[in-house]
């Protein structure tokens, strides 16, 4: 783990005692690039703000929840805000993306493919998903950004639910192996 | 129960996207309760987090950090790691005499000696695992019982504090009612007797709607009869 994600997980653990200055310091580090996920998964400006709002109360709220022993903090503040963009997903429905569904989502960062190289673990998660099939890969990548259950997985690329399930589970173990953990 | 025969990862799955509203909740739940899927739900976010690392950060509307600076300002002393338990709601439901007598064990109860003599039982309630008072609970002589904050006591918008009575020999806490953060007088008839234990917790607006504590047990304290 890198110094400053240890040091985020220090002023996560300092939140969990109260204190606001550390959650400060943890807003100022974290809040573009949560704020950025919220916006890709929302595609909306006010809902992206509420969720960033949200899911930054939470992660006040239940800071003691967080461990560094096990988690990460900057993987545990991501995924606080990706459930909420979820729970947002799933209330207001999402923006329909027709025949262009099946494509990889539009991303406007230049080279999105060098920035998960560029680290270790990211580097690693890459080479991983690089030997799932390209379905099983499309329906996680979907699923992660799109907050898709199995069975809207399942309408969206026409396939039996059961099927779905099965795919994904086998992705989620083929994962877990590769990343040897 | 699997439909498929590949057998279910619900951490894997929650933290994916793909259970359904349902499954997802469950999940929400099992997560304030149980450690060992916190930790399985955890290690699956760090797997899949570097997906989001090629993301370039967006500054976001300046409004949510002052709303933020304003909610975490009202919001209510933390409860400490280790008694992560008394947060969970499915525990009071099926509350033991067992988990009140873990309760007297964590809780650290200091006694005041009250400077105008209260004329029975004196405790002060404190957050669990922490030394400083955050209410008092003095009897007066009518048989009331005043309970003050010491300084102030922030309550989240939307919350409500309740006060509960824990008596030697019953399963259940006696509801007192909703605790203002400026304290409140309890009428002599209103105390169960064989009250031990005084505790507050943190329920919705109007306080628990089911009769027994739905929120953290945020405060607790011993009644200590010093007649």
């Amino acid at each position: 783990m890198s110094d400053a994600a240890e040091s985020l997980g220090g002023l996560i653990e300092a939140c969990a005692r109260g204190d606001r200055s550390a959650f400060r310091r943890v807003y100022d580090l974290q809040s573009g690039r949560l704020y950025a996920v919220a916006l890709r998964m929302t595609r909306d400006a006010a809902a992206a703000s509420d969720v960033l709002h949200d899911a930054m109360l939470q992660a006040w709220r239940r800071a003691d929840r967080f461990d560094a022993a096990i988690g990460n903090a900057e993987a545990w503040l991501l995924g606080l805000v990706r459930y909420r963009a979820i729970d947002h997903l799933r209330r207001y429905g999402r923006e329909q993306t027709g025949v262009d569904a099946l494509e990889e989502p539009a991303d406007p960062d230049p080279d999105p493919l060098q920035t998960l190289l560029a680290t270790d673990d990211g580097a690693r998660l890459h080479s991983c998903l690089g030997g799932l099939d390209d379905r099983t890969r499309l329906l996680m990548t979907l699923a992660f950004w799109e907050g898709l259950s199995h069975r809207e997985l399942a309408e969206r690329i026409a396939s039996p639910l059961g099927s779905v399930k099965s795919w994904i589970r086998r992705g989620l173990l083929a994962l877990k192996e590769c990343l040897g953990r | 129960m699997s439909d498929t025969i590949e057998p279910p990862d619900p951490a894997g799955e929650y933290v994916l996207g793909t259970l359904d509203d349902a499954e997802r909740a469950a999940a929400e739940r099992r997560l304030a309760q149980d450690r060992g899927f916190r930790a399985e739900v955890a290690r699956w976010e760090t797997r899949l987090a570097p997906l989001a690392r090629a993301i370039t950060p967006v500054a976001p509307p300046r409004w949510i950090w002052r709303r933020l600076e304003g909610a975490i300002a009202a919001a209510p002393p933390r409860v400490p790691r280790g008694v992560a338990p008394w947060r969970a709601v499915a525990l009071w439901r099926g509350a033991t005499a067992a988990s009140l007598a873990l309760a007297a064990s964590l809780g650290i109860v200091v006694v005041l000696e009250a400077r105008d003599r209260p004329a029975g039982p004196a405790t002060a309630l404190v957050a669990f695992g922490q030394k400083d008072a955050v209410f008092v609970a003095e009897r007066l002589a009518s048989g009331a019982v005043d309970v003050r904050p010491i300084g102030s006591v922030g309550v989240p918008s939307g919350r409500d504090l309740e006060l509960w009575a824990a008596i030697d020999g019953k399963k259940l806490p006696v509801p007192l009612g909703v605790l203002p953060a400026d304290g409140r007088r309890i009428a002599a008839g209103e105390i169960p007797a064989g009250t031990a234990k005084l505790l507050v917790s943190l329920e919705p607006k109007g306080g628990s709607p089911t009769g027994l504590p739905t929120g953290p047990v945020l405060f607790a304290g011993s009644i200590i009869r010093s007649d």
